[in-house]
């Protein structure tokens, strides 16, 4: 009796999960199709507060400035990666989260897969977004670029990458633990791609004037891995890093972080140079690449029980006004064309050519052992 | 035939009604099954965890489909030459973490534990600053201890050699790197921040003790040393195996760290290591956080013996008297001076640099022209200073909700913990050394062994079942049984020091089980339960990773709020509301002592 009941339970549960799923995805398919006012009006139609979760803090200021414009209640928080998932899988009903923002395209290609969260492309961006960054649909690009302190003799005025590999630069480059924020984690893996490793053992030769010897390695990728993160110390996050390579002290030393933290007022702007900024002013390169880029993207909740307020939400962050909060300062960049830069800084094209762009296929496709290797180059 | 059964029926009835008719076991009994829930079973659950293929990474590298059974985990965590993977990612790690949570238990039972002894049994002057100022590193949130120590440790010659600390600025004092960062510095924060626990445990027993033993051997001229090692020592003992079992647990799965100090010389320990598996292969995480919960459990079973054996102290008697107090002469000044000292080291300067970072603009200079009450109390800063929110902390009302839900929620969970703590600490005394009794005691006991963000998840996993369980009634839940532990553990050692004659008093003039606990037992053990109601309290104002999956918003609680802006780099915000944690927490502590005589400190004596 207890069996065929709990069975039974089991059954409705299941279900009822289905067909909020089901729900969701219809809507999705039916938002895709309406227009800036159907949306609207849908979302005005939906009861209780609107719930989004960000791994960027600026949704909270998007989410606020939304919440005004349609008089919508929301509640924002500001969760990591992985956390986010975590609490997508087990929360359901109001408490859930209806939208969320979120980095690291190769876990979100899992998370998709699962059955987590779903793509929705606004009509109203449909022509302005490049397809490729249509599904998932990318809100932004966000650069971590090397960065050095310009005091001294010996500012670290790199055109090489192969340079931060010698042993002159033991202890000088700053990074965050790959361990700990996957998306450098995803950079380093890019590198051991056919495209990259071949770019890199180019570099290697104009570098060195010779054919590189890659020893025990794979490919070129591996090699500058090894040998860089051998120079490299690990700050705690990419805000302690910009502040310390900022230092009237820390001459010689440069960094690899997200561009947009030299808006905080606690970084010593001015000490600080960016190599490609360097470059493009005085028409050089940095061989083969002068950072990395990765995109954060918008994504519906399957589990949302606001779906039309989290898709007039997903609508808003992709105009003018709901980029803003990233927009006003430089180190983001909008996949739509007619939201411009900020002013001294480069296009997302240049910066398409310059850096490592994240690529999940391939970091899917990489397997367990360039992490594993990479690990092994952390110790 | 009948008859024999219906005579044996009621012998049983008749048993189970004398049995029901005792207070303690109606006590263990709800316990056990209230604990079997609310422990046993997130335990299950999470170790069901090591043995399935979760969605995405796992499903590749096990080329396994998602739900299905494997050992993959253990194969691939424990066994995996390949780059030298286990050893990476375990072993090396593993040994890191014996030697720090060995330290730090060393470190917090000398030095709490020598406080406490020379507090309650010496002459010591600053008595009240010393008991007053020492519970400071327990109040604060580790990590912000940690950050304290690299902040003004720091120099140019070590770490991320980029900037000099207060030390090195100021002072001129370069420190060697292994005082800085990695096992030292590590093991000596969390020595510290934990010591109070020694101090708390420890304390209580020696304040309450029975004078006649040692007046007996003094009598009969036994030497000041021999009286300490033979008789104080073993006295105290258990709470000072109690007080190895909650630094050692805590150290081991303490995150925040080692992460701050080990991260920039590559020293790895097992939380760290569970943490980012927890990213991507959660089987393996989870395997971590059995073995953790394996050390745990022998030492509780170590502990368990010491609690069962015959070497068990009846204390506190009907009888007891004054205690003596050792007189340190001419040693006196020079002992508390350095402890004076010590304590302001570790505990003021902290608050110092915490109040001082709050008011600088750009990190590292600290000249009046870079300084500005902005971040407490000033508006418009979004439009000036483009970084964090738009008024000071203390004009924001979202510090003020938040607060008042810390408040709320340590408040909720110190109730429950603390009343749970005493009523089992009744119960397992009482009916010592029965199965029972035992079982119950290590239930209550189990949640503390479980690293708090598994713990947080695990909960998260459950209340996904149960729709009502959410919000505050979830995080209230999940606060009072992580921190039961510390109202048992105080119930216990509080219960197990009074003799049996002092309830019996009562019993046979037929006073009420209610009353004889809040008129007879509760006044004589005042201060170590009332420990048991503000250890909760005050673990819950500073916990951070046990609720961080739970919380409805990052903006929630205070801690979740502060963590969120030291990772936006927001460090004056940061630094303002780490400080007004602790001042809160003060303030709670001081309201308590003025109310009803007994705080955090004044629970050993000053």
């Amino acid at each position: 009796m207890k069996k065929w009941f709990a069975l039974m339970l089991c059954c409705c549960l299941l279900l009822s999960a289905l067909s909020a799923f089901a729900d969701v995805a219809g809507d999705i398919a039916a938002g895709e199709a309406m227009s800036h006012d159907e949306l609207v009006e849908k979302a005005k139609a939906e009861t209780g507060t609107f719930i989004v979760y960000g791994n960027t803090s600026r949704i909270e200021t998007a989410a606020a400035a939304f919440s005004e414009l349609y008089g919508i209640d929301f509640l924002s928080t500001n969760v990591k990666d992985q956390e986010i998932y975590t609490k997508l899988r087990n929360e359901s009903g109001a408490e859930a989260a209806d939208m969320v923002m979120i980095q690291d395209g190769a876990q979100l290609t899992d998370a998709i897969a699962e059955g987590l969260v779903m793509n929705f492309l606004p009509a109203s961006v449909k022509g302005e977004v490049a397809e490729a960054d249509q599904n998932p649909l990318v809100h932004q690009f966000i650069n971590k670029l090397f960065i050095y302190n310009n005091l001294g003799d010996d500012a670290p005025a790199i055109k090489n990458v192969w340079e931060l590999t010698d042993p002159a630069f033991k202890g000088r480059v700053i990074f965050k633990n790959p361990e700990s924020e996957k998306v450098n984690m995803n950079f380093l893996v890019m590198l051991t791609s056919d495209k990259w490793s071949e770019k890199l053992a180019e570099a290697y030769k104009n570098w060195k004037g010779e054919d590189i010897d890659l020893g025990e390695y794979q490919n070129a990728g591996y090699k500058w891995i090894a040998e860089f993160l051998a120079n490299c110390t690990f700050g705690k996050s990419d805000t302690t890093i910009a502040e310390e390579v900022s230092q009237e002290t820390a001459a010689g030393k440069i960094g690899l972080f997200v561009l947009s933290k030299l808006r905080s007022s606690s970084v010593l702007t001015d000490n600080l140079t960016v190599a490609q900024y360097d470059a493009t002013a005085n028409g050089y390169a940095v061989e083969p690449f002068s950072g990395f880029m990765y995109p954060m993207y918008t994504m519906v909740n399957v589990k949302a029980t606001r779906p039309y307020t989290a898709m007039l939400f997903i609508e808003y962050l992709m105009t003018q006004e709901g980029f803003e909060p990233w927009g006003k300062s430089i180190g983001a960049y909008s996949p739509i064309a007619s939201i411009k830069v900020n002013e001294g800084d480069l296009t997302i094209d240049v910066w398409k050519d310059t850096l490592v762009v994240e690529d999940s296929a391939y970091i899917l496709d990489a397997g367990v052992d360039v992490e594993d290797f990479i690990l092994a180059c952390l110790q | 035939m009948e008859q024999t059964k219906k005579a044996g029926w009621a012998r049983t009835r008749g048993r189970l009604r004398a049995w029901m008719s005792k207070p303690a076991n109606i006590i263990l009994l709800f316990f056990l099954i209230a604990l079997t829930v609310l422990t046993l079973y997130p335990l299950l659950s999470l170790l069901s965890e090591m043995f399935i293929i979760h969605p995405g990474k796992e499903v590749r590298a096990a080329r396994q489909d998602a739900g299905a059974f494997t050992t993959y985990h253990f194969t691939r965590l424990f066994a995996t030459s390949a780059n030298s993977y286990s050893s990476i990612q375990f072993y090396q790690p593993f040994l890191n973490t014996l030697a720090v949570s060995l330290t730090a238990s060393v470190i917090a039972i000398l030095f709490g534990g020598t406080v406490a002894f020379l507090i309650t049994r010496t002459d010591i002057r600053y008595k009240k600053f010393v008991s007053a100022v020492f519970v400071f590193p327990y109040i604060m949130p580790s990590w912000t201890l940690a950050l304290f120590w690299e902040t003004f440790f720091k120099n140019v010659n070590i770490g991320l050699k980029t900037s000099n600390g207060i030390m090195a600025s100021v002072f001129k004092v370069f420190m060697p790197e292994w005082f800085v960062y990695g096992y030292f510095p590590i093991a000596l924060v969390l020595g510290l921040h934990y010591a109070p626990f020694a101090y708390i445990l420890m304390g209580g027993i020696l304040r309450n003790m029975d004078a006649n033993l040692e007046e007996a051997a003094t009598i009969l001229k036994t030497s000041r040393a021999r009286i300490l090692w033979r008789i104080t020592l073993p006295i105290v003992k258990p709470a000072m195996l109690s007080t190895f079992l909650l630094v050692f647990a805590s150290s081991m799965s303490a995150y925040s760290v080692p992460v701050f100090l080990g991260s920039p010389v590559r020293y790895y320990v097992l939380s760290t290591k569970m943490k980012s598996l927890m990213d991507s292969y959660p089987g393996q995480a989870y395997i971590i956080v059995a073995v953790m919960i394996l050390f745990g459990v022998a030492i509780l079973l170590m502990n368990q013996k010491v609690t069962n054996s015959r070497k068990q102290f009846t204390t506190v008697t009907g009888k007891s008297g004054q205690i003596s107090q050792i007189k340190l002469g001419r040693l006196n000044r020079p002992v508390a001076l350095f402890l004076v000292v010590l304590l302001v080291l570790v505990a003021v300067v902290p608050l110092i640099t915490f109040a001082l970072e709050s008011v600088i603009v750009k990190a590292g200079d600290y000249t009046p022209a870079n300084m500005t009450l902005d971040f407490w109390i000033g508006t418009g800063l979004d439009k000036r200073l483009d970084q964090g929110d738009s008024t000071g902390i203390l004009l924001n009302p979202k510090v003020w909700n938040a607060l008042g839900y810390s408040l709320l929620l340590a408040l909720t969970c110190a109730l429950v913990a603390g009343t749970s703590g005493i009523l089992v600490g009744y119960g397992v005394a009482k009916r010592r050394g029965s199965r029972l009794s035992s079982l119950v005691n290590s239930l209550s006991f189990f949640p503390y062994l479980m690293p708090s963000l598994a713990f947080g998840a695990i909960y998260l996993a459950m209340a996904s079942h149960i729709s009502w369980l959410s919000g505050f009634l979830l995080l209230g839940l999940v606060g009072s049984v992580k921190y039961l532990p510390f109202a048992s553990r105080s119930g216990v050692n509080a219960m197990l020091q009074l003799s049996g004659e002092i309830e019996e008093a009562a019993v046979i003039t037929g006073v009420p089980w209610w009353k004889r606990m809040l008129r007879v037992i509760f006044p004589i053990q005042k201060s170590s339960f009332l420990s048991g109601y503000l250890l909760p309290m005050v673990s819950c104002m500073r916990e951070l990773s046990l609720f961080v999956l739970l919380v409805p918003s990052s903006n929630t609680i205070l801690t979740t709020m502060l963590m969120q802006y030291s990772e936006k780099g927001w460090a004056q915000f940061g630094n303002a509301i780490n400080l007004l944690i602790i001042v809160v927490v003060l303030l709670v502590n001081f309201t308590v002592n003025k109310l009803t005589g007994a705080s955090i400190d004044k629970g050993v004596g000053g």
